[in-house]
């Protein structure tokens, strides 16, 4: 007993500490979310009674257009996670098995892309939008075409960067042999790559679909239109300096929001983890 | 199932028609608002596409050129877009074309006639031309003002509602606001006399102006019509009286400054000052977050690389904070710190303004970062500890080395080895964690009263942010020039993280 003590309980007791602190914030969301009062004011701990007050504030109040919201978020988030990675997965391709010139400056110029943080352009971003506004106010400022156009090209390199290192680690053998058997490029693409890839091809998408979900930025210097907006700038929005009187629909609406976001992070933990995203923190 | 022969042919034409038809729309359109760089990017856009698909030279183009389009026209042409503007004057005031600003500038230079006239009005057409139908009841005077001529009317010939103004008159046809929204009649100018004109205030009134500036293209300037002042371009943006230097015209234009924008960051020390503050605070909160978050992630992977009871429990409550979505766990911080409703104070018992504070905000931000990212840390260390071959721990016990030396001199150094790409690649993310900066204290406190930008928690890219759209004055042109120091940095940092963890090898 003592030996177990002595080898064991600093270990329980790190973890304990650790997972109270990890699920304190996530816990006081839960209580408020199922709080009357609606206030963020913890007046206890343990929660006294389960009301669902605030939900329905966010789906029945007229103020806040919150289903729409979640739908914007679904949509664009989607949308970029399915078309980014079908671009980016045939580029990927080209840059890793296909021979042309210029391919080392490419790949090294792709490198230097998919570094760079691309809040840094966000200016440039916001004057040419302005400017397309003028002339195509469908795609310019303010439309959500007009963000998901940037959200693709910003996931162009980290995309065509992920996907190509799993490229690599097909052996060549396969598509040289389908070579020998007379397929050309697009048929060894089409008929040996996608299958095998079918699967990295979904966690990619994935993790696409986790990172737009989460942008904020952009979406809230684009979307200013109440009814446009996605949930992160819509939450934010509407709980903006004063906390405490919509706190308890804004604790409802992010359980919801995040619900998702969750389940597929946790489905995709080894993926996430593992050297597919080696280099890169999550944002 | 691949869909090949004629259908796949018939489809692809189908689409790139399709795209290309799209695109030239777009150019047309472009090209009508002068857009030119717009236009010729759109229009080589659709070369491309239609070279590549419909011709058999380049297979890998086939593949790539969607990739690379998009890469070229959101993130390349950005990158260089902001390189363009740090090298110009653009911020409020100076942020049109400078033929814009000319033709604002002529558009606001008026005058109005010393009694400040305005009279009632009905707009319409006459005689194929738009016109008004002025009546001027202080003089009992009526007449039909055109840009080009003023026709005078007898009594008679215009019919009078109860406040004696003209409705109507023989050949004037009224339109309707929506027919007036949808022509240039209401931003004409109508003749009065030789020197003044009327302007359409609204529907139903005309006021009476004359131009007080002309401009003279062949010596770009401006001059007043009245005090026969001359406006000169003085390289900067702006037309200015050269002998009064506070005397300029509005708007101004965005103008080629070269490396104003870059000298300002070290000669300015309004902009230098701040800007080392943000730079100080900026390193340090990257790198405490990075010790803190590395420190209690190893500290956890210690404690659970031992098969104890509950590990997997453990494991899947502590990986929470990492899989919620950030913008989300960020804002609910932002609620527990509240000073009145805050879960912190209740729980300490304290009634701090964390966020009025410096010292406190800059304490909750690292506090709510090592929340976000210490569960990444701890996964990550996990995977390495178990990396590490159980052969050199047993040799350096058997050395006779102690846990805590076999851990400092054995496992430490190459957990950091093997760690290091991940450490320096957290610190260039966490040296632009924008997100959590602006969603947490917005940058705050800072000294709104002195009309100071940089905030006490703001970093390099968050006081960016306040420079080019936060205050009143957007300075784009700075937050340009500041932007492009910050992508050195970081490209700096970064290809130092590259080198370490050498995936430049595999293609040297």
């Amino acid at each position: 007993m003592t030996k177990w003590l002595r080898e064991n309980l600093w270990r329980h007791i790190t973890g304990w500490i650790m997972c109270a602190f990890a699920v304190f914030p996530l816990y006081l969301v839960f209580l408020s979310a199922f709080n009357e009062s609606g206030s963020l004011q913890v007046t206890s701990f343990l929660p006294r009674e389960i009301s669902f007050a605030n939900f329905d504030v966010l789906f029945n109040d007229e103020r806040i257009p919150y289903l729409t919201w979640m739908k914007n978020s679904l949509m664009i988030s989607g949308f970029v996670a399915v078309v980014s990675v079908v671009i980016g997965a045939a580029s990927a391709f080209a840059f890793s098995r296909l021979r042309f010139k210029g391919k080392k400056f490419g790949i090294q110029l792709l490198l230097l892309i998919q570094m760079f943080p691309a809040i840094l352009a966000i200016s440039a971003v916001y004057v040419i939008m302005e400017r397309v506004y003028k002339f195509a106010p469908s795609l310019g400022i303010g439309t959500q075409a007009g963000l998901v156009l940037i959200y693709l090209g910003g996931a162009m390199g980290v995309n065509i960067w992920l996907l190509k290192g799993f490229v690599d680690s097909i052996p060549a053998e396969l598509d040289e042999a389908a070579k020998i058997d007379g397929a050309s490029a697009m048929q060894t693409y089409w008929q040996i790559f996608v299958p095998l890839a079918a699967p990295v091809l979904a966690v990619v998408s994935l993790l696409s679909f986790i990172g737009t979900f989460n942008e904020f930025i952009l979406a809230r210097l684009f979307l200013i239109e109440v009814e446009s907006r996605t949930v992160a700038v819509g939450l934010q929005q509407f709980i903006g300096g004063q906390y405490s009187e919509n706190w308890g629909p804004f604790a409802a609406g992010s359980i919801i929001a995040s619900i998702p976001i969750v389940i597929i992070f946790l489905s995709l933990q080894k993926y996430i983890i593992s050297g597919l995203t080696a280099g890169s923190v999550k944002g | 199932m691949i869909i090949r022969g004629k259908v796949a042919t018939t489809i692809k034409v189908a689409l790139v028609a399709l795209i290309s038809a799209v695109l030239l729309t777009l150019t047309q359109s472009a090209f009508a608002k002068k857009e030119y760089v717009i236009a010729a990017f759109l229009a080589a856009t659709i070369f491309a596409i239609n070279f590549t698909y419909f011709s058999k030279r380049s297979v890998p183009l086939k593949f790539f050129l969607p990739g690379i389009l998009l890469l070229a026209a959101f993130v390349i042409t950005p990158i260089l877009y902001t390189v363009v503007m740090s090298t110009y004057n653009y911020k409020t005031g100076n942020y049109i074309s400078k033929e814009e600003a000319i033709d604002r500038i002529k558009a606001l230079a008026l005058e109005p006639d010393e009694n400040n006239s305005a009279f009632d009005i009905v707009v319409g057409e006459f005689q194929t031309s738009d016109a008004l139908l002025v009546s001027d009841i202080v003089n009992d005077s009526y007449f039909i003002s055109t840009p080009e001529r003023r026709i005078e009317l007898n009594k008679n010939q215009v019919e009078l509602d109860e406040n004696l103004v003209a409705q109507a008159s023989n050949g004037f046809t009224k339109l309707d606001a929506g027919e007036i929204s949808a022509s240039q009649a209401a931003i004409k100018r109508y003749l009065y006399n030789n020197e003044y004109f009327i302007t359409v205030e609204n529907l139903n009134v005309g006021a009476v102006f004359r131009q007080s500036l002309e401009y003279l293209p062949q010596q770009d300037i401006f001059r007043s019509l009245i005090s026969d002042a001359i406006y000169r371009d003085n390289s900067n943006g702006n037309y200015v009286n050269p002998e009064d230097k506070s005397d300029f015209l509005e708007p101004g234009w965005r103008d080629p400054a070269w490396f104003t924008n870059y000298v300002r960051l070290i000669n300015d020390e309004r902009v230098r000052d701040p800007l080392i503050s943000v730079f100080i605070w900026t390193v340090v909160f990257a790198t405490v977050t990075v010790i803190t978050q590395f420190a209690f992630g190893l500290l956890l992977a210690l404690a659970l690389n031992k098969p104890i009871r509950g590990r997997r429990i453990y494991r899947s409550i502590l990986i929470l904070p990492y899989a919620m979505p950030s913008v989300m766990s960020i804002l609910i911080w932002g609620g527990m710190f509240n000073t009145e409703f805050g879960a912190v104070n209740e729980i300490l018992g304290s009634n701090i303004a964390w966020f009025q504070d410096p010292t406190f905000a800059r304490v909750a931000v690292i506090l709510v970062n090592l929340w976000l990212g210490f569960p990444y840390f701890y996964l990550v260390s996990s995977g390495s500890l178990q990396a590490i071959p159980s052969e050199l721990l047993e040799a350096a016990a058997i050395d006779g080395a102690n846990p805590r030396q076999v851990f400092s001199k054995v496992t430490l150094p190459l957990l950091l080895q093997i760690l290091s790409p991940l450490l320096i690649a957290s610190f260039a993310f966490n040296f632009n964690n924008f997100n959590l900066i602006y969603l947490l204290t917005g940058g705050g406190p800072r000294e709104q009263l002195d009309g100071e930008i940089a905030g006490a928690t703001d970093i390099l890219i968050s006081y960016t942010y306040q420079i080019a759209f936060g205050s009143n004055l957007q300075d784009l042109g700075l937050a340009s020039a500041i932007s492009v120091l910050i992508f050195f940095l970081v490209a700096s940092i970064s290809l130092y993280g590259v080198r370490k963890s050498k995936v430049l090898e595999s293609f040297s």
